[in-house]
């Protein structure tokens, strides 16, 4: 395995110099033993082509910047052994965020956009005190919130969503997935109310046609399919005006 | 803050949308698979299958059952086939998009929109002949059937496959089971409602040439 000669088919295209069309441009490499997509990328750059534009920062599925379309699935480059794939590898920038150059994509400002829109932020009418005892959670919910807050935001599920890829304004799965985590949160005071406002609409709960690509791709193999099925019941009781039981948070 | 968006903003409409694709979608896949159960009768014989017909015509089952379910499969057409993309680049970006991904859901909703489509054409031509050749007897059905079992054949498999991937798409939506078993169930249902289906295409095909 480890004396395979790699193809890369990479796609190129400068929005700063559009008189260039898109192109896909091939490298070879010779593949070393543990190779990722990162370091092949990596070693291109350095060896054969200085102007080609990726992202990274961390190199180990903690950042979620060099997530990309690999072999026509989206993955994180750092995180794709290239001995899983065949001798020629294809890669595209994700779809739906802005693209920047190459196969770098600005997913910033896309999870910003979701940030604000789902008030990404604990909505509490107490004042903080910085010398009082933490506020104390029980095991079970602490558990259910770090399972979403897993998400790393690499966009990996919002490119491979249709529904993201045709209508701009969706939020979908990191941003349903976002909003699970604050529903499950004791601390946030929002009513059930203020939810259904957020994510009530077919931008959000109810834009999902449920193809679970998401599901499917995501790097950190969040549990996609619940979240947004447990937003999607919570969400439809909020608008029926089905009463959950007294003294349970929305969980 | 965009003047028209704002104004149009209707608070629950996208839920009772969401609501009634739900509910129709699984009173037509109920409606199909007892359709189906029905037909397969001719399998035990022609006289159970034209006792049942019999019995349909004197409660009048069939005559709420038919336009009921007509209704309901015109109000599933507007609202379920409010997700297909309508404006060719939404097309273009959603071909490209299954191509590209190779991922088995994605194509099975792609084909879950050419069958929805190919059931209202199909599906519309099937009840006029009904109801023009009424009432429903094993001889009218297996003399139908002799001269069209191509037509039948492709609506009985366009009318499982969207039943079918319909139904577990439902589920996956709502999360009521998880995701592997119910897909697991919806194609083993499918599969045998095909075969019985099938099985009484070929009685039905058998007793026209006996005509």
């Amino acid at each position: 395995m480890a004396d395979r000669e790699l193809t890369f088919e990479i796609f190129r295209y400068n929005p700063q110099k559009p008189e260039t069309k898109p192109y896909l441009q091939t490298y070879k490499l010779k593949e070393t033993t543990g190779m990722t997509v990162f370091v092949a990328l990596n070693m291109i750059r350095e060896e054969q082509d200085p102007s080609l534009m990726f992202d990274f920062v961390c190199r180990a599925a903690i950042c979620g910047s060099c997530a990309m379309i690999i072999n026509g699935r989206p993955r994180l480059a750092c995180k794709t052994l290239t001995k899983t794939l065949p001798a020629k590898i294809k890669l595209f920038p994700l779809p739906v965020f802005k693209l920047i150059g190459d196969l770098s994509v600005d997913t910033g400002t896309w999870f910003r956009h979701l940030s604000l829109k789902t008030e990404s932020w604990i909505h509490t009418s107490k004042t903080f005190d910085p010398k009082a005892q933490e506020e104390r959670m029980d095991n079970k919910t602490a558990l259910e919130i770090y399972e979403a807050e897993r998400c790393i935001e690499c966009g990996c599920c919002i490119a491979g969503c249709a529904t993201a890829n045709i209508r701009e304004d969706f939020l979908g799965a990191a941003g349903i997935n976002r909003v699970a985590r604050f529903m499950v949160d004791p601390r946030d005071e929002r009513t059930p109310e203020q939810y259904f406002e957020v994510v009530g609409s077919e931008e959000g709960a109810f834009g999902c046609m449920g193809l679970m690509a998401c599901d499917d791709n995501c790097p950190m193999e969040l549990p996609l399919q619940m979240q947004l099925a447990f937003v999607r019941r919570k969400i439809a009781k909020i608008g029926l005006g089905v009463k959950e039981k007294k003294g349970v948070k929305l969980a | 803050m965009l003047l028209q968006k704002t104004l149009s903003k209707s608070n629950k409409t996208d839920l009772y949308l969401d609501l009634v694709e739900l509910t129709s979608g699984l009173l037509l896949v109920g409606f199909l698979w007892t359709h189906m159960l029905f037909v397969a009768t001719i399998l035990i014989s022609q006289d159970t299958f034209n006792k049942l017909s019999e019995f349909l015509d004197t409660y009048y089952l069939s005559y709420i059952g038919i336009p009921f379910i007509i209704v309901i499969a015109l109000f599933h057409f507007v609202i379920a086939g409010r997700r297909i993309p309508t404006r060719i680049q939404e097309q273009r970006i959603v071909w490209r998009h299954a191509k590209m991904l190779r991922h088995t859901d994605t194509w099975t909703w792609v084909f879950q929109t050419i069958t929805g489509m190919a059931i209202l054409v199909l599906g519309g031509i099937h009840v006029w002949m009904i109801t023009t050749g009424w009432p429903i007897r094993a001889i009218n059905s297996a003399e139908r059937m002799e001269s069209f079992w191509w037509f039948y054949l492709v609506l009985l498999i366009v009318g499982e496959y969207h039943a079918g991937f319909g139904i577990y798409r439902q589920f996956v939506k709502w999360g009521w089971f998880p995701r592997k078993p119910i897909g697991y169930i919806s194609k083993v249902i499918t599969a045998i409602i095909l075969v019985l289906g099938l099985a009484a295409m070929v009685v039905f095909v058998q007793l026209g040439g006996t005509l």
